[in-house]
């Protein structure tokens, strides 16, 4: 059993806000600046309209000759290109001025036009674009054409825009290091979670989630499953209490019914029918004895207290020493049982005597339900640097919906219903693996009949 | 006559205990708590004393403890309901000689206290060569040989008949043989050793000798000298 990966995914929360922050800092900046550019430009327009006029009474005074000169000069003012004019006579022809002709669609009426395509003209002193503009007639009856460039604004749309490049520029730069930064340190404290609740998976209730000082959310978080693991904890611990105490009483009364009976059977005269019904009764009673201890063997290893007893094992001693202790008895089933091992196998980490008695039961039930003339294998393999155990046979196999349930307490395959076993052998198998954190997987063989794999690769990370 | 200390709170238990020992010949003398039981295992003079682990007043690990720094080495049975296999190794170091768990078959009990009572005898004899009729063990070179004919063995039968012949004449159940010999302590089904022990048996009896190893009924195995 594995928790979600962390890394992979998975947001951080406040990275996120944090980025949908940023995201309404730049909408909000964009219309500020959208709201300042329009009050600007218009208080800009007005200010070039009110030049405009001012232009148009200052040239009224002038006549003749005087305005061409004081036109001329005007502009040794303009540097910018921004102001403009033209003169022309009673019939709109040309006298003098940059501009060549009377723009195109400005009514002669004396009032101030925006056009928005003002001269078609390549001098760079001469506004191109919107312009506001104004024909007057002076008193002589020429015409004075007046603009103004009202781009100016250009200018302002242009420093707007710098504002807001900067600021959306300056906005989003911090805020990328800081989502970095703000996601960084979250998924962190994410990660000692898991690494406690994949102990707590393990079977180790008494550990708790890591508490920050920093009283978040996410230690209100861990607070409340705390507070949820403790109740866990409390109740596991008062069923364990109750079967423990009837484990215990029920120790007492076999003692004292088993000694009973045996000493009525020594009584009992030798070959007498007394002595044989007792000698059932004694097997009965020996049968019960060893279920119970399978039973409190099972409850023993699902405490998990085992774990400070492992060492690191070279498993071809152990894979040696099973094959020799089941050699005799499989070769007297009639069965061929081989030892597969490669010179060398990855040491692995565990308690030497719960794995032997764990393959010893995987073995035990391969030997039992080969039928005689089939083979049993024990095999050994170096699967990417770690060992994986194999125990494969010839015999009936065990079907896919019953591969589960096999593990389960006294739970006896279908087709060898006949053979006697307890039926807790695979659980305490099941036990045992999950107690080192390995895993163990059901198959078929290639003999035909089950293939048991024992995975000798921690999947748990060990609670420290 | 050899005198046993049981120290055993309950009293059906305890009963059964001496009876069972005392039909093997021992006189048992029982105490059913902790305090007193000390008191008798330091005084008394015992050959050995079956010990519960549980028992009021005074917890027996408390007791084996004290009794080993004390320099008492009166052999010692630790019967317990805590099968853990942790309580195990703990009562074990603790300077208990065997650990027996509840429930037990008080065949199995006596076996082992008849054990634990023939080892103490056979550190003294420091023998070189185990005997039974004709059947001979060379505890040195490894060797054993039935009527002069040497036997080929594999390490696991020698230290079988090892087994069985330091306990001559002594029932040895198949829990008891597989804890000495394989050094294991769970259940690995009755038919395991009864294969192992049949190998042994071929060797060492063949056809037309008198057959040495016995099997009780319902307890275990026997070595002795052929009836």
């Amino acid at each position: 059993m594995s928790l979600p990966n962390p890394s992979k995914g998975w947001r951080s929360s406040s990275s996120r806000l944090l980025a949908l922050y940023s995201a309404l800092f730049v909408a909000w900046s964009g219309i500020l600046m959208g709201v300042m550019y329009y009050e600007v430009s218009a208080y800009l327009d007005n200010l070039a309209k009110h030049s405009l006029m001012q232009r148009q009474h200052l040239f009224s005074r002038f006549q003749g000759e005087q305005l061409v000169d004081a036109l001329a000069v005007s502009m040794t003012f303009d540097i910018r290109g921004i102001d403009a004019y033209g003169l022309f006579d009673s019939h709109q022809r040309y006298l003098s001025g940059a501009l060549r002709f009377i723009p195109d669609g400005l009514p002669l009426d004396g009032k101030i036009h925006m056009l928005s395509d003002c001269t078609d003209s390549d001098d760079p002193t001469l506004p191109t674009d919107s312009c506001d503009a104004v024909a007057t007639q002076t008193r002589d009856g020429r015409w004075l054409v007046l603009v103004r460039d009202n781009g100016s604004l250009f200018a302002v749309t242009r420093i707007i825009l710098h504002a807001l490049f900067w600021g959306v520029t300056m906005t989003i730069l911090p805020g990328i290091v800081g989502w970095h930064l703000l996601r960084r340190r979250p998924l962190r404290r994410i990660r000692a979670i898991q690494a406690r609740a994949e102990a707590i998976v393990a079977g180790d209730l008494t550990k708790r989630l890591p508490l920050s000082n920093r009283r978040d959310e996410l230690d209100m978080l861990a607070a409340i499953v705390n507070a949820m693991l403790e109740r866990i904890e409390r109740l596991m611990n008062e069923v364990k209490g109750v079967c423990d105490n009837i484990a215990h009483d029920l120790r007492t009364p076999l003692t004292r019914l088993r000694a009973q009976l045996y000493r009525m059977q020594q009584q009992a005269g030798e070959g007498s029918a007394e002595a044989a019904q007792l000698d059932l009764v004694l097997g009965e009673a020996d049968t019960l004895m060893a279920r119970f201890r399978g039973l409190l063997r099972i409850s023993e290893l699902e405490d998990r207290q085992r774990r400070s007893g492992f060492v690191q094992l070279d498993p071809v001693a152990l894979l040696q020493e099973l094959h020799e202790f089941y050699l005799p008895l499989a070769e007297d089933d009639g069965l061929v049982f081989q030892l597969h091992l490669p010179a060398s196998l990855p040491p692995l980490k565990g308690d030497r005597a719960l794995l032997f008695e764990a393959i010893a039961n995987l073995l035990s039930n391969s030997i039992k339900f080969t039928p005689p003339g089939g083979a049993v294998i024990l095999r050994g393999v170096n699967q990417g640097g770690h060992t994986r155990i194999e125990v494969l046979d010839s015999g009936p196999g065990i079907p896919e919906a019953e591969r589960e349930a096999v593990f389960q307490r006294f739970y006896r395959a279908e087709a060898g219903n006949q053979k006697s076993g307890f039926g807790l052998g695979l659980s305490i198998v099941a036990a045992i693996v999950s107690l080192h954190g390995f895993t163990l997987e059901l198959g078929r063989s290639e003999l035909g009949g089950a293939r048991l794999v024992l995975d000798c690769r921690q999947s748990l990370m060990t609670p420290t | 006559m050899t005198r046993i200390l049981t120290i055993e709170d309950d009293a059906v238990t305890a009963r059964e205990i001496v009876a069972e020992l005392s039909s093997h010949g021992l006189e048992v003398d029982w105490v059913d708590n902790g305090r007193e039981g000390l008191e008798r295992a330091v005084s008394g003079n015992y050959d050995l004393i079956t010990l519960d682990r549980m028992l009021p007043e005074l917890d027996g690990l408390a007791i084996v403890t004290t009794l080993r720094t004390m320099g008492v080495a009166t052999p010692i049975l630790m019967i317990s309901a805590l099968s853990d296999v942790d309580e195990r190794v703990r009562g074990l170091r603790a300077g208990g000689d065997d650990y027996l768990t509840k429930p037990f078959a008080t065949d199995e009990m006596a076996a082992r206290v008849e054990v634990l009572l023939r080892r103490q005898n056979t550190v003294t004899a420091q023998a070189t060569t185990l005997r039974v009729a004709d059947l001979e063990l060379n505890l040195i070179s490894h060797e054993a040989s039935r009527n002069g004919e040497l036997l080929t063995l594999l390490p696991t039968e020698y230290k079988l008949l090892e087994f069985l012949m330091r306990n001559t004449g002594q029932i040895l159940s198949r829990m008891m043989i597989f804890e000495e010999v394989w050094g294991y302590h769970f259940d690995p089904g009755t038919n395991l050793i009864d294969v192992h022990i049949g190998r042994l048996r071929k060797k060492i009896d063949p056809p037309g000798n008198a057959p040495l190893i016995r099997t009780v009924r319902g307890s275990g195995y026997v070595i002795a000298e052929p009836v």
